[in-house]
């Protein structure tokens, strides 16, 4: 093989050399942007404050600013779900992990895809009003696949963070660019998933790169131009904190203060390059003018022993005042992770029963961990958590170089996926995953930008996952009703004034439950995975549901490209 | 994997070549101006037809763009380690690199007509993608994208040896995939480098 080689290249060499540049160069077929004209009046600042009673337009991600994932409306009910019908289905370009939050705004529908591409449609009939096609720059570092969960519209204007880490502002009616500002440097590990939160002229975003070593940030950008307004880094210049032995649930995570503390001595405050990604929306309590949202995992993620202290604000609930961007509170679950058992799940804001009964503004957050968590939303604290949802086993068992087997896996839990609430109830509504795990631990220096997980989370073959769908009652703690799932869930569940709850699976199941009692009352399998969060609109007097069947990444779950709308007959 | 083997003939390969590669880059470097002038050396060693001469020498043509100028911004950097690769890489700034990586990611991706793994072989080799979930950064059918490279139909020595360089951390350029190898076993990963190289 070796001479063969070398023969090869001599002759090769001479070969090249004249024939560099008569090689035809190859043009790989790009999708274009189509400009349209959707017919939709500007969005208002009183509207979108207004949304949580809004049963026609969708217009947040996540439903409204509190982020309940309630919608209003109730056509559609446990009655006449089981003549739920497809009313129309849009295949987008890009086959890849769909998990797109669908907005409508007065008939017309945004919806996004991986590679951060946008569609204006027409949500009565599907029809592509304006197709926004991302010119990606060469350089994208992510973790978990070319996702993107959506946008939102102020005014007349779309705004769309893109997985080059750009923030855009397109032409609501056209989908012209109207502006895009640089977020971060993509060569250092940032990237951008999430759908932006625009209040106030505000557009709020956070950051992925946990996985890079960044320094994280919640960001505000003026909505008219594009100027960053205030930035909060994620990780304070003091991230080392009050070095907590036990996690939000009193559970002791096995840290070694003393090796810690001798670490600090030798290498100080590692807050530089400590990751504290921020994935999903803030949500926004807009009497008392404050944000709230949670922060993912230390960088690197398995490997403590270069990051002394409690590595502040990681795997926290964070407050933020919104004019000013200023710290408000924090409440951390798990000081100093080493599993990437992190906080992800957008945070809802809802009245809670405090310890003593009395019904104060409360905030709730899904965690990774299996446990729904209840905080007072004046200063962070916690209230309660609630039972487990997912098994777990050997918690905190720390990783070793082998391996060591620990439960919930490092996805959770729950991960990304948004919980629906509805108050009327006092139930939250979670997905969960179930994936037996090894945590394997390996040391390296910062890595200028890369890959940086300090080991390795393993599934382990042969050990039976699944999923759950779980009602909690949160001012309780305790679990209502747990659907069980063939396989581990992601992407997200609605919930509604019918009395009903939507999600979907990775294996292409799409259905809607009683949200009492968690009894199945209408089911469609739409081909590839139904990883994304549903929402729901009225158009010409009718009530739809939409949700995105492109699979997910993560999860290796069927891929496809289907924006699907239901409908009743 | 014969780690020993492919490391001695790399060191060896490395060392003639050099001087030959040297002497093409003052050539190309002469009327250095264009793209194509700037790549012509590459053939060389790449591959005029995308298919490279050596079985571990990478293929460049269809790679990644992000993947391609990360690369040669590694080892210009000398974070990632080639006695062939560093020399070359130092001649360009980051617009070359960029303009290069472009250029190659362009090319259609070459047919080294390696065969498909065998079911066992390809079953196993699922089973340890699955473990590790290698689908989540390198896409699916293993297409990569920006800075994560395709591996479907990547030559088949070169991936072994690329991945004993992670293990053995000879590949310093990126410790989480260094990690990810080393969490996997050997077994495991002879396993993939077949599937992977058939795909
Ligand atoms: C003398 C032979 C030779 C020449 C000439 C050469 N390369 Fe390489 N190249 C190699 C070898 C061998 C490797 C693998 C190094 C290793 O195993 O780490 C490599 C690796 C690479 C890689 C990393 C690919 C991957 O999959 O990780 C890139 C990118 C690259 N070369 C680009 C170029 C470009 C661009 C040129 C021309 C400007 C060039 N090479 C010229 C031999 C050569
Ligand atoms: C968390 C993301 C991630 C996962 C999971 C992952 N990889 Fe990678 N892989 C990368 C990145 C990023 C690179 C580019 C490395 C660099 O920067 O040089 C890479 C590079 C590689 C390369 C080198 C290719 C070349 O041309 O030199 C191989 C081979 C590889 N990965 C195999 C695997 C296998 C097999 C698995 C699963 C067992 C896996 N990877 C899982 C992100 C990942």
């Amino acid at each position: 093989m070796h001479v063969k080689g070398l023969a090869a290249f001599a002759a090769a060499v001479g070969v090249g050399l004249l024939s560099g540049t008569a090689v035809a160069q190859e043009v790989k077929q790009e999708k274009q942007s189509v400009l349209g004209n959707a017919n939709v009046p500007p969005v208002t600042q009183e509207q979108l404050n207004a949304a949580d009673k809004n049963a026609k337009d969708f217009l947040l991600t996540n439903g409204n600013y509190a982020q309940t994932r309630f919608y209003p409306g109730k056509q559609i009910s446990r009655d006449n779900v089981k003549n739920l019908h497809v009313a129309w289905i849009f295949q987008t370009d890009v086959k890849e992990s769909l998990e797109t939050s669908p907005i409508v705004v007065d008939g017309v529908m945004y919806v996004t895809t991986s590679f951060s591409h946008v569609y204006a449609l027409d949500a009565k009939t599907g029809q592509q009003l304006w197709h926004y096609a991302h010119k990606m720059g060469p350089i994208t570092v992510y973790c978990c696949g070319p996702n993107n969960r959506g946008v939102q519209v102020l005014g007349d204007r779309v705004y769309l963070a893109t997985l080059d880490s750009k923030l855009m502002a397109l032409n609501a009616k056209t989908g012209e660019v109207v502006w895009t500002t640089n977020i971060a440097d993509p060569e250092l590990g940032y990237s951008e998933t999430m759908a932006p939160t625009v209040v106030k002229d505000k557009v709020l975003i956070g950051t992925n790169g946990g996985e890079y070593g960044i320094r994280g940030f919640v960001r505000a950008y003026d909505a008219k131009t594009g100027k960053q307004l205030w930035n909060f880094n994620t990780i304070p210049d003091s991230s080392v904190g009050v070095w907590a032995t036990k996690d939000a649930t009193g559970r002791d995570m096995h840290r070694n203060i003393q090796a810690e503390k001798d670490m600090l001595a030798k290498i100080g405050d590692p807050y530089a390059k400590l990751g504290g990604g921020v994935w999903q929306n803030p949500s926004v309590d807009l009497a008392t003018n404050r944000i709230y949202f949670v922060v993912g995992n230390p960088s690197p993620d398995l490997d403590g022993s270069n990051r002394p202290g409690d590595n502040l604000y990681t795997n926290s609930l964070v407050s933020l005042d919104l004019d000013t961007g200023k710290y408000v509170c924090h409440f951390q679950y798990i000081a100093h992770d080493v599993w990437d058992l992190d906080a992800v799940s957008p945070t809802v804001l809802v009245n809670v029963k405090d310890k003593d009964g009395k019904t104060i503004p409360g905030v709730i957050h899904a965690g990774k961990t299996g446990h729904i968590y209840v905080h007072d939303r004046k200063d962070c604290s916690l209230i309660r958590f609630s039972e487990a949802m997912v098994p777990q086993e050997n918690m905190w068992v720390l990783p070793t170089k082998e391996g060591a087997r620990m439960l919930p896996g490092a996805n959770g839990g729950v991960e990304w996926s948004p919980i629906a609430t509805d108050p009327g109830q006092e139930l939250a509504y979670a997905i969960n995953l179930h994936q037996p795990m090894t945590y394997h631990v390996e040391s390296s220096a910062y890595p200028n930008g890369k890959l940086w997980l300090g080991g390795a989370f393993k599934v382990i073959p042969g050990e039976k996952q699944s999923g759950n769908i779980t009602a909690v009652n949160y001012n309780t703690g305790k679990i209502k009703w747990q659907v069980k799932t063939p396989e581990p869930m992601i992407g997200g569940i609605l919930a509604t004034a019918g009395g009903l709850v939507f999600t979907g699976e990775g294996n292409g199941k799409f259905a809607a439950y009683n949200s009492s009692s968690g009894k199945e009352l209408w089911s469609f399998r739409a081909g590839a995975g139904v990883n994304a969060p549903p929402s729901s609109y009225m158009v010409g007097g009718k009530q739809y549901v939409v949700v995105g069947a492109g699979g997910n990444t993560q999860l290796d779950y069927k891929r496809g490209n289907n924006i699907i709308a239901f409908t009743l007959d | 994997m014969t780690e020993d083997m492919t490391v001695r003939n790399q060191l060896m390969f490395g060392k003639l070549m050099i001087g030959a590669t040297a002497l093409l880059l003052m050539a190309a470097q002469a009327s250095a101006e264009t793209i194509e002038d700037k790549v012509a050396v590459c053939a060389g060693c790449h591959g005029a037809d995308g298919k490279p001469v050596d079985k571990t020498i990478p293929t460049i043509w269809g790679q990644q763009a992000g993947y391609l100028y990360i690369q040669l911004r590694d080892f210009k950097r000398g974070d990632r380690k080639s006695e062939i690769m560093q020399p070359i890489a130092t001649q360009f700034e980051r617009d070359d690199m960029l303009a290069i990586a472009e250029y190659f990611s362009q090319k259609p991706w070459p047919d080294l007509g390696q065969p498909r793994a065998p079911k066992d072989v390809a079953a196993k080799a699922v089973a340890a993608s699955a473990s590790v979930g290698c689908p989540a950064c390198h896409l699916d059918r293993f297409q990569g994208d920006g800075t994560v490279p395709r591996l479907a139909g990547m030559g088949r020595d070169y991936l072994a040896k690329t991945i004993a360089d992670f293990r053995s951390r000879a590949r310093g350029n990126n410790p989480g995939m260094s990690d990810l190898m080393l969490a996997t076993s050997p077994d495991d990963l002879a396993a993939l480098v077949d599937y992977l190289a058939g795909l």
